[in-house]
């Protein structure tokens, strides 16, 4: 019995000690990181609007795979398309995608945000060059979800990293019908 | 006992690196290996975690009971990895995002575990801190030389960090035209990692006579 009691109140001090100094760590941190998590998203938010004003945004969009709306506005004040920030699947696991449509659905641009792709493969989808496939893609023509639907020099950009493409893609698609459905509102 | 001290420390860049000769870690060497940044970042992160977990196991051996040695090894590894993402995440976010699965990851490095296990619960604190210091430069050597290879033949670039009107990518003319795609490919990683570890066993084997 004792011998449990000091397996247990060892590893319950070790757990509290390391509790501890990462909770000083995180106080020191989490208000940088907060600061730097939003900065990207507001860069995000510039670098795709298009030259378009930002409008409302909805936080509440009651679908799983589009965590915010941002309209865009026009000179004349009205929607002239929206940002969507998405929340879809890599190799990796869970990826965040800002893109940018006209209110007929087609792209505008896009940027992959959060994500845990490989580093070399999959992150090369950073890269704001990658997300040039996709646009104009979504209205009259339909956004290219396959390997084998893009170009060849576009197709070798994404040798090593087709789960990447597959689930950026898939959203980029996913959110292009999902502005065709707001239809301006 | 100076001399001692100096092999323990120095083992691990070369005679017992643990990449080329241990072969331990070889998921993130082989993982993280296309950009040199990448590789000193990666480097940089594992010998923080390995110096003081290897510290505090030192210190504590006596204290963890033996049949919850490795859960506790993993909380006090665990600690020290998640405080390096951490100050990561919030000071230098570009390595962060370049390291991605790999940071966390290790916590799982079999190359910490491993110096735990073999050393730093039967040697002295000095000891320990010494090992850690020398298996973490011999591995970040190890990932920065492959990285190296693979980032100039098949990238044609070095990626550094930026600072001021250097952008952090230096460009190699031949290379940059003409790369030798393969190598930054998980394909190329594994293909590379076996010339080196051949060239590495021919070298101990002609210094060994």
């Amino acid at each position: 019995m004792r011998q449990f009691a000091r397996v247990g109140i060892t590893l319950s001090l070790i757990a509290a000690i390391a509790a501890t100094a990462l909770a000083m760590v995180n106080a020191v941190t989490a208000p940088k990181i907060a600061a730097y998590e939003l900065q990207v998203i507001q860069n995000a938010l510039t670098e795709v609007s298009g030259g378009f004003a930002l409008g409302d945004s909805n936080t509440e969009t009651g679908d799983t795979s589009v965590s915010a709306v941002h309209a865009l506005n026009d000179t004349d004040g009205s929607v002239a398309g929206y940002i969507l920030q998405l929340n879809g699947v890599g190799y990796g696991g869970s990826m965040t995608i800002m893109a940018s449509y006209l209110v007929t659905g087609e792209v505008i641009d896009a940027r992959l945000l959060a994500n845990a792709e490989t580093p070399g493969l999959g992150k090369k989808a950073e890269v704001p060059a990658y997300m040039e496939k996709f646009q104009g893609t979504g209205g009259d023509t339909a956004v290219p979800q396959k390997k084998d639907a893009l170009e060849k020099s576009d197709a070798d950009s994404i040798s090593g990293a087709t789960v990447t493409f597959s689930g950026v893609a898939k959203s980029i698609a996913y959110g292009s019908d999902f502005v065709k459905s707001l239809g301006g509102k | 006992m100076a001399t001692e001290r100096m092999q323990v420390l120095t083992k691990g860049f070369f005679k017992e690196n643990p990449v080329f000769i241990i072969m331990l870690g070889l998921c993130p060497t082989l993982g993280v290996t296309t950009q040199v940044i990448n590789g000193i970042g990666m480097g940089l992160s594992v010998i923080f975690v390995l110096v003081f977990s290897n510290i505090f196991i030192s210190m504590l051996k006596n204290i963890i009971p033996n049949s919850v040695r490795i859960p506790s090894y993993i909380v006090i590894i665990a600690a020290f990895v998640t405080i390096v993402e951490m100050v990561m995440h919030a000071f230098a976010p570009s390595i962060y995002k370049a390291l991605g699965i790999f940071l966390p990851l290790i916590v799982v490095n079999c190359i910490i575990l491993g110096r735990a296990e073999a050393f730093a619960n039967k040697n002295t604190v000095l000891d320990s801190f010494l090992d850690g210091v020398g298996m973490g430069v011999g591995f970040t050597m190890a990932l920065t030389l492959i990285a190296f290879i693979r980032e100039v033949f098949g990238a044609g670039t070095i990626t550094l960090v930026p600072m001021g009107g250097f952008d952090g990518v230096i460009e190699i003319p031949l290379f940059y035209t003409y790369p030798v795609r393969v190598l930054t490919l998980a394909a190329g990683a594994l293909l590379l990692m076996g010339y080196l570890k051949a060239f590495f066993e021919w070298n101990a084997n002609r210094k060994r006579g």
